[in-house]
């Protein structure tokens, strides 16, 4: 079974931007102040889910 | 459309850039991603009195409290505090961040600076390997902006400075993560900006509450982001203010977060580019504070984008004069707070404990490396040997 994916929760993102600045694999972005997460470049590396100060990124099942 | 400069992004630093800039002669164009400049705010809102030598800012609807210093709280509770010329170096004026941005960007276009809104920059425009501006969207349109010099002020998450090749993915312990609330109705009548300190309250980090006049505080927390979970930094907050029935009657009205480079200066030079505030991590490492140094920077980059305008050199060689003169101006501070950082984190609450009851009494009006070495540890000896690499550094 293939790793679940970061996902970020539209409604909780509050845009600060951290996790796009940890984030190793360059596969997250900021679009319409919302953070978001490309599914293809992200290897579940957990590092922008501890990172963010609200809880707006969860795993999701792949 | 040709300019000699793009700036991306429209908070201090590519104001500050963009004003000086323009008032050396350049034709400056400063793109902003968001509908708003300053909007949403993403800042503790504490600035040293020092930016008023800048004469960038008109009046005072910036400001919402002129503050006497900082009160430091350790673990246990131990509080002292440094008087304003001390703790200057980032509180002062607590501000209205929103109006601040705008009051700057106001600046900039007095001077001559352009802004576009709406307006996110896609990846840099380059002709046979060289830096020829950027390609920008704006709602469902894409179109080339042309410029000499791209100017990378695009914060904590910068991706000029990763597409120009320079490294600037941060380590999660070079981050801190960050929540705040704007509480009202709080009663916390402080001239001081407080800050709190403990491995329970905030993991390499702490929570600061920035008074805003009446009954209006910043009340918010950075922490380390090679120690959080996720959310932890909004859980420690709110329990943070539940625990103080001073703050726990206090109603938000906004809640905001940020995230901090607590990092070394990155290479902020290349052929056609620079980096600026936060996106050069031109942040303090010990206080997470990056506005002065952000204003600082851009004038230095706004002077020798000026002189570079008119010598028409844009090589990264003719540009790194910008770099020579930060790193002179603040950037070997900025090492050297990085490791003292280092060595903070390192210490345990106990010691932080210990610090404070040496400092507690200590007149802040004779302060000297030495005579504050010497007072820590005459109270608390082992302190000794938890300080020599301070010592060490001291010396260097």
């Amino acid at each position: 079974m293939a790793k679940p994916k970061a996902l970020v929760r539209k409604d909780t993102c509050l845009a600060c931007g951290g996790c796009i600045s940890v984030c190793p694999q360059d596969a997250i972005l900021m679009v319409t102040s919302k953070a978001v997460v490309y599914r293809d470049r992200c290897n579940s590396c957990s590092i922008c889910v501890k990172t963010c100060p609200v809880g707006a990124i969860i795993w999701e099942e792949t | 459309m040709k300019y000699d400069v793009v700036v991306v992004g429209s908070g201090p630093a590519g104001s500050v850039t963009a004003r000086f800039a323009a008032e050396a002669g350049a034709k400056v164009l400063m793109i902003e991603r968001r509908a708003e400049v300053g909007v949403p705010v993403l800042c503790g809102e504490g600035i040293s009195q020092k930016v008023d030598a800048y004469n960038i800012l008109e009046g005072t609807r910036w400001i919402a409290s002129k503050m006497d210093g900082a009160r430091i709280f350790s673990p246990n509770g131990t509080m002292f505090k440094l008087a304003a010329e001390y703790a200057g170096s980032e509180t002062g004026y607590v501000l209205y961040r929103d109006i601040f941005d705008q009051e700057l960007a106001r600046g900039a276009v007095q001077k001559g600076a352009r802004i576009m809104l709406n307006t996110n920059a896609v990846d840099l425009l380059k002709k046979d390997g060289h830096i020829k501006g950027v390609k920008a969207q704006r709602f469902d349109e894409t179109f080339d902006i042309e410029a000499d010099i791209v100017v990378g002020a695009d914060g904590v998450e910068s991706r000029i400075g990763k597409w120009a090749g320079i490294q600037t993915t941060l380590k999660p312990y070079d981050l801190e993560t960050c929540v705040q609330y704007t509480l009202t109705n709080i009663d916390w009548p402080s001239p001081y900006c407080d800050f709190f300190l403990g491995q329970k309250i905030a993991p390499g980090g702490y929570v600061w509450i920035f008074p805003k006049g009446k009954d209006v505080a910043n009340v918010g927390i950075g922490i380390l982001s090679s120690q959080s979970e996720s959310g932890m930094a909004l859980r420690l907050l709110d329990a943070f203010i539940a625990a103080r029935p001073e703050l726990r009657k206090g109603s938000p009205l906004r809640l905001i977060a940020g995230a901090d480079p607590v990092a070394e200066p990155v290479e902020s030079v290349r052929d056609n580019l620079l980096l600026v505030g936060d996106a050069a991590r031109q942040v303090d490492p010990i206080t997470g504070g990056g506005l002065m140094t952000s204003i600082e920077g851009g004038k230095i980059a706004g002077e020798v984008i000026g002189i570079a305008v008119k010598e028409q050199r844009f090589d990264a060689q003719f540009l790194s004069a910008y770099e020579a003169r930060w790193k002179e101006a603040f950037g070997k501070k900025l090492h050297r707070n990085y490791v003292v950082k280092e060595v903070m984190l390192d210490m345990e609450d106990k010691t932080l404990d210990m610090l404070a009851d040496s400092l507690k009494d200590y007149k802040f009006e004779e302060f000297s490396t030495l005579s504050i070495i010497k007072a820590l540890v005459t109270k608390h000896p082992s302190l000794l040997v938890k300080l020599t690499p301070l010592m060490k550094l001291a010396r260097a």
